[in-house]
């Protein structure tokens, strides 16, 4: 086959002792970058980018993109240890993971996710090297209607994150709206709320995460005195090497992780949080047991695990077959192929193929390194947990002020971590979920812009719905799932009543 | 993630500071290292250009103090600005500018404007195509210009000069527009290549391997005239349509530097411009066309481009005052 014997001569390029020692040290960086709230993806590669200067282009593109990965592996380790997501695709795993590490389980979630991700990623990667080309001439066709559709389903799960009272759910989607909606607004071009210049291009929603996960569960903490389980200092592997158990319940969410992730990666626009979210919607709607959902369940941990590394892949196929970054991550690989001297575009693999598949032959050995080093520093990460246990809160406190910091070298995002800081505590106090805000946040800017787009396509006619194909078969299939629940609902509740007619 | 800021500004890299080792060296400019100031953050089109010409600078030789760049990113470049502001009178900052330098202190009320810096030098400007799918048939503006349904046109964002150079159209011709802002000029290409636009209006950058490789088609051009990179498409106004605006890309100073310090910084980046590593590092992969503008000629050309973006913000309503 041609992509393999291109893979091969990719091999060829990167299997240099020097490029090797790269792409093992990226690894590693981009895990600590990831790992450290508020530096995500978009940060790690920025940050390299200097360093890169002065390689030929595989190698630099090899620290790049391994760096990438990496911050998909890192992003993990704060999420699950200390309620922190380092990024934004780490938030669900928090959701399943932290409960885990409070049940003393946190190895073992660390190991499940580490094996998860690199699974997602393998997934990604064979999609890339053979259908990257045919995927992106389709995935063009993608227009605002279907991204509409697409985050209206979306936005559904908030259903499914909404545990106790729906009524409540309801309130801080509602916030979650509100907060998006400030700053300014490139379809209207009007400016919203902006009552300091910082405010322009809206509240940056890594300080929201960083304040309502990470500061919000250390205010919450103190106040109850939670103590995390760590157990003994000195681990068998059998603790955080999943054995057949685990990897059997893990097995199915993660492959449908790997498989959702690439797809929404490749969509440009759409990225990995989102595909995360709707994972996490899809593995608790087919799970046996939903109700279990929030207390540590390995499905809903591995699922979205698999998906967020399986996007990475994904959002390169259209940056590599077409230029086109579908994320903020892949708009900075951009910046870098053309510092690089390439020129990213249709004709790229033509005019730099050797480069590209150099790059693509990095990837593939930067996973299998992360999954290594992912497990074999299990002990590690979770022992420097312990080391500093007692002071946990203030080094919490710490990474949140400075991973706010960094997120535009200013104070000003400091101030709105801490708003949010106080918003998280709020609302774990008094019981309301935060999965429904995020995902309102994240969701309805999308939403919204797509949704007037599609009506200015079609000049004012929401038809245009209805008028292309894809757009119409994600809308039949809506109504069919609606019109299946209800129908269901209506059946078991017939059912009941002719069981128990006194009632 | 703002990808409109990053992709459109990606590129907008370095500047030099060329020839300050000479006469001015024994002079008290400069006396300590230079910052260089993004208004976007690190990775973006305004942060590479200029680690671009901070390190071309350097390597050249040009200056013998240490240049830093640092980044002041948020609300579209007015963080930077406010910053800029309060360095008044000293010449060891250099902030790189585009169009927002223009359009935030119209859209929103920061208290300052381009008038209130020290314009140095524009490095060179990103014209603005008319581009159809191949596919559609079009090869001539004329036979766009005979459409009599409403056309869907793609661009970034309300209020951007893509909307300008489409509301301009709109009037010099009879057609009916209908302006459809996408999020950066990525999802615009998508839009165009999948035919959900009729035609679009963007720079030649995004387009460029697709008009190479024949899919796409550029009708026009909003430069005086034709350039060096693209010989063969006509400009708007050869084709009896008055459109001659562009996106620039320029450095501006903290208000009321001295004059010496002044033509120093001028000249410091204008020897960049006409070094060969510049043009290859830093013009030709961005796909900048190098017209270069300095002193009040760059100023005069600043108050000229805030002329036409206060008049379209106005009819769009979008003047914060």
């Amino acid at each position: 086959m041609e992509a393999l014997g291109n893979l091969m001569m990719g091999f060829g390029e990167v299997l240099t002792p020097f490029n090797i020692a790269i792409i093992f040290a990226a690894g590693l960086i981009g895990t600590v970058v990831g790992a450290l709230p508020g530096l995500g993806p978009s940060a790690g590669i920025a940050l390299m980018l200097p360093l890169t200067f002065g390689m030929n282009e595989a190698s630099g593109l090899c620290l790049l993109t391994g760096v990438y990965m990496g911050t998909m592996y890192g992003g993990r380790i704060t999420a699950i240890l200390i309620n922190a997501p380092g990024d934004a695709p780490a938030i669900i795993t928090a959701l399943e993971g932290y409960p885990m590490m409070k049940q003393g389980r946190g190895a073992m979630a660390l190991g499940i996710s580490a094996v998860a991700s690199f699974i997602g990623g393998l997934f990604g990667l064979g999609v890339l090297i053979f259908l990257a080309p045919i995927i992106a001439s389709y995935a063009i066709f993608l227009g605002p209607p279907e991204y509409f559709l697409l985050m209206a389903v979306g936005l559904a799960t908030v259903m499914l994150l909404a545990g106790d009272s729906m009524l409540k759910a309801f309130f801080v989607t509602c916030l979650g709206v509100l907060v998006s909606s400030f700053g300014s607004d490139y379809v209207s071009g009007q400016i919203r709320f902006a009552y300091v210049p910082e405010l322009i291009e809206g509240i940056d929603f890594v300080a929201i995460i960083i304040g309502l996960y990470g500061l919000g569960e250390v205010l919450y903490n103190l106040e109850k005195k939670v103590k995390l389980e760590l157990g003994k200092p000195r681990f068998s592997v059998k603790e955080f090497v999943p054995g057949r158990a685990e990897l059997g319940e893990a097995a199915a969410p993660t492959m449908r992780g790997s498989v959702l992730g690439t797809i929404i990666g490749i969509v440009p626009g759409a990225g990995a949080t989102v595909a995360t979210f709707l994972d996490y919607a899809l593995e608790k709607r087919l799970s046996k047991r939903p109700e279990k959902f929030g207390t540590g369940e390995i499905s809903g941990l591995a699922g979205p695990e698999a998906t967020n590394n399986a996007a990475v892949p994904g959002s390169l196929i259209p940056l590599i077959t077409l230029g086109i970054p579908g994320s903020g991550g892949t708009a900075i690989m951009l910046g870098a192929l053309i510092m690089f001297g390439l020129r990213p575009g249709p004709l790229l693999m033509q005019t730099s193929g050797d480069i590209v598949w150099a790059m693509i032959a990095g990837l593939v050995l930067a996973n299998f390194f992360l999954l290594l080093s992912n497990v074999l520093l299990i002990p590690v990460f979770v022992n420097l947990l312990r080391t500093i246990q007692n002071n946990l809160a203030n080094v919490v406190i710490a990474l949140c002020v400075v991973g706010a910091f960094s997120l535009s070298y200013s104070a000003f995002n400091i101030w709105i971590m801490l708003i949010f800081g106080v918003v998280g505590y709020l609302f774990k106090k008094n019981d309301y979920p935060t999965g429904p805000f995020i995902l309102a946040v994240v969701l309805a800017p999308l939403a919204e812009n797509y949704f007037r787009q599609s009506v200015m396509l079609g000049q004012g006619s929401a038809a245009i719905f209805v008028e292309r194909p894809i757009s119409l078969t994600i809308l039949v299939l809506m109504i069919l799932i609606v019109a299946g629940s209800v129908f269901g609902r209506l059946r078991a509740r017939k059912l009941r009543e002719m069981r128990n007619p006194e009632e | 993630m703002k990808l409109t800021a990053l992709t459109r500004t990606l590129g907008i890299a370095g500047l030099g500071i060329a020839a300050l080792a000479g006469p001015l060296a024994a002079q008290d400019f400069p006396e300590r290292p230079l910052e260089f100031v993004a208004g976007y953050g690190p990775g973006g089109g305004h942060d590479t250009m200029l680690r671009t010409m901070a390190r071309l600078i350097e390597e050249q030789g040009l200056i013998d103090v240490p240049i830093n760049v640092v980044n002041k990113e948020g609300g579209s470049s007015a963080v930077a600005m406010g910053y800029l502001n309060a360095r008044e009178g000293d010449p060891h900052y250099l902030m790189s500018i585009t169009s927002s330098h223009i359009a935030t202190p119209l859209t929103s009320n920061i208290g300052l404007d381009y008038s209130d810096f020290t314009p140095i030098a524009r490095l060179g400007i990103d014209p603005e195509l008319l581009v159809v799918n191949a596919a559609s048939g079009y090869e001539r503006l004329e036979q766009l210009m005979e459409a009599e349904d409403t056309l869907n046109v793609g661009g970034t964002a309300t209020g951007s000069i893509e909307h300008i150079v489409t509301m301009q159209l709109a009037k010099a011709t009879d057609l009916s527009l209908n302006f459809i802002p996408f999020q950066g000029d990525g999802e615009v290409v998508t839009a165009l290549l999948s035919n959900q636009i009729d035609f679009a209006i963007t720079n030649p950058g995004p387009v460029a391997d697709y008009l190479d490789s024949d899919q796409f088609r550029a009708l026009a051009i909003s430069t005086e005239e034709r350039i060096d990179n693209l010989p063969d498409v006509p400009t708007f106004t050869e084709q009896g349509v008055d459109i001659t605006i562009s996106l620039f890309r320029g450095l501006t100073a903290a208000p009321d530097i001295p004059d010496e310090a002044r033509e120093a910084l001028t000249e410091l980046v204008t020897t960049l411009f006409e070094t060969e590593a510049w043009q290859e590092e830093y013009i030709e992969p961005n796909a900048v066309v190098p017209l270069v503008i300095t002193g009040d000629e760059f100023a005069d050309y600043l108050g000229n481009t805030e002329e036409v973006y206060r008049e379209t913000l106005g009819e769009l309503d979008m003047l914060s005052q």
